[in-house]
């Protein structure tokens, strides 16, 4: 399907029939062959950076935050802290097979699993995903409410800031454009690395976490099941596999980006990684503090907690990045929701059209915004709830995604010579496995203890 | 599809062209195996995520 690599085949080829949507791209990938042509690298760099970047900051979400810093607060530093790094080398595994399978294909997850597997395995593939980027788009909009309520602002802003958000960005008819938004906002998902700084932890105990994986985690194995299986679906989702190639695809990556593609990814993971252990090292200061006001979430008990125990400024910083990690989510979460949906009915589905060309595209990426913004503002609804499940129910359904992603990249008739090497398939196999019994263990101990049947 | 006046020059691959990405790829061929395992997966997942949902509904009892 694909020439090999450094034969880049249409170069600068007049092309009559180009469709818009073809324009747009073709002149982005102007500016990457004028910079590989010059040998300028980190211009080349900077102009195919982004899907890895943002699926991995995406993923550092509210949720994620409030997940790693609960598990601060419960454990201390531990064994989480470098199980936290583990979890996001898994990413980058797995999200690096789905950037290749998009840059080799030019097509998203959804339709690649529909055109190749069927209706049903497409469909299920879709339905699996909306499912979970509904509640965890739920769960985007409690923490930016969690951390407006810092500031004594209303639910009522925390809904229209995340609908105003995405339609703004997505005006704009350039992934490009949208793309550079989203990476900018990312950056603030460096605040949580400095509240830890600012929150003086015991650096020796950080180090002694990292090096010996110790103390292991005490307590009940139901909240260590939950922690663990939350901390799983805090890094690899099915949102993340659909956002990726889909982004891949529609930035244009091609066999010649995927080393840049790769350092993306791995850039995108590493930042991820260090934020997210700032969130749990923040946390953590609780943890000699009972970590009993953390309870009060709803109510931006998180933020509150950390103001007693670290000071205003940690609290600040804390309430602010769970603004940030809860908007670039929305975004794009909403973004690989409107991906699937249009790439699974057949419809357009690029940046690059206008909102009158893909109609179904746009109105699904702002439509199920506006379904999660609409359940924060209903009295009463289990926001908690929804915010420490929304992670378990993405570790549940991940597995049958990864699978489906394994198959896809080991299909030689898709990818030729691009296709997974046998250590490569043993590593994503061992995740794939990981991630199951890490979901299956937390759901059917929970089942079995709220039935009362242990 | 439209077309302007002037011969815009293509800096895209042949298969990277929205008419080319649109065209359906060949159906795979699924062994009587991988299709038994992909359901089986699929309604393991089913019944796990029927567990979270109850946990879940449990949970918000008084």
């Amino acid at each position: 399907m694909t020439p090999p690599p450094g034969q880049e085949s249409a170069l600068a080829l007049p092309a009559p029939g180009l469709r818009h949507e073809d324009e747009d791209r073709s002149a982005d990938r102007s500016r990457v062959h004028r910079a590989r042509q010059g040998r300028r690298r980190w211009l080349l760099l900077w102009l195919l950076v982004g899907p890895g970047i943002l699926a991995m900051l995406g993923e550092n979400d509210g949720p994620s935050m409030i997940s790693y810093a609960t598990t601060g607060a419960t454990y201390g530093l531990g064994t989480f802290l470098p199980f936290t790094v583990l979890t996001f080398a898994m990413a980058i595994v797995c999200q690096e097979m789905v950037m290749r399978i998009g840059a080799v294909t030019h097509r998203g997850y959804g339709q690649l699993v529909l055109e190749r597997f069927g209706r049903v395995w497409g469909w299920f593939n879709a339905g699996d995903l909306v499912l979970t980027n509904l509640v965890t788009l739920v769960a985007e909009f409690v923490a930016i409410r969690v951390g407006l309520a810092y500031f004594h602002m209303s639910a009522g802003l925390a809904a229209a800031l995340g609908i105003v958000l995405v339609v703004c960005t997505i005006s704009g008819g350039r992934y490009w454009r949208w793309e550079r938004i989203v990476l900018g906002l990312a950056a603030f998902n460096g605040l949580f690395l400095l509240a830890a700084l600012l929150s003086h932890p015991r650096w020796s105990a950080v180090g002694h976490a990292f090096i010996t994986a110790s103390p292991l985690p005490h307590g009940s194995l139901n909240m260590l099941l939950l922690l663990v299986a939350s901390t799983v679906g805090a890094t690899v989702t099915p949102w993340m596999i659909f956002f990726q190639q889909s982004a891949s695809a529609d930035k244009g990556l091609t066999p010649d980006d995927l080393s840049h593609g790769r350092w993306d990814t791995i850039v995108g993971g590493a930042l991820a990684a260090l934020f997210g252990c700032g969130a749990m090292i923040a946390g953590a200061v609780l943890a000699t503090h009972g970590g009993a006001s953390i309870q009060g979430l709803a109510g931006a008990g998180f933020p509150a907690a950390l103001a007693r125990s670290s000071g205003g400024t940690v609290a600040t910083l804390f309430a602010l990045g769970l603004i940030e990690s809860g908007a670039v989510a929305i975004l794009t979460i909403s973004a690989s929701t409107g991906y699937a949906a249009a790439e699974c009915i057949g419809a357009p589905h690029s940046m690059n059209y206008s909102a009158r060309s893909a109609v179904v595209f746009y109105g699904v990426n702002v439509g199920a915004a506006a379904i999660a913004a609409a359940i924060i503002l209903i009295p009463g609804a289990p926001l908690l709830s929804i915010a420490l499940n929304a992670n378990v129910l993405a570790t549940v359904l991940l597995p049958v995604a990864l699978v489906f992603v394994i198959m896809l990249v080991n299909d030689r008739q898709l990818m030729g010579s691009f296709v997974n090497g046998r250590r490569h398939n043993v590593v994503a196999v061992l995740i794939a496995a990981f991630v199951g019994l890490s979901g299956a263990a937390y759901a059917i101990d929970a089942f079995l203890r709220t039935a009362h049947v242990i | 599809m439209y077309q302007r006046d002037e011969v815009l020059p293509n800096y895209l691959e042949a298969d990277q062209l929205a008419a080319e990405t649109s065209r359906p790829v060949p159906r795979a061929r699924l062994g009587r195996r991988a299709v038994v395992g992909l359901w089986a997966l699929r309604v393991l997942v089913v019944i796990l995520s029927a567990m979270v949902v109850y946990v879940f509904v449990s949970q918000l009892g008084p």
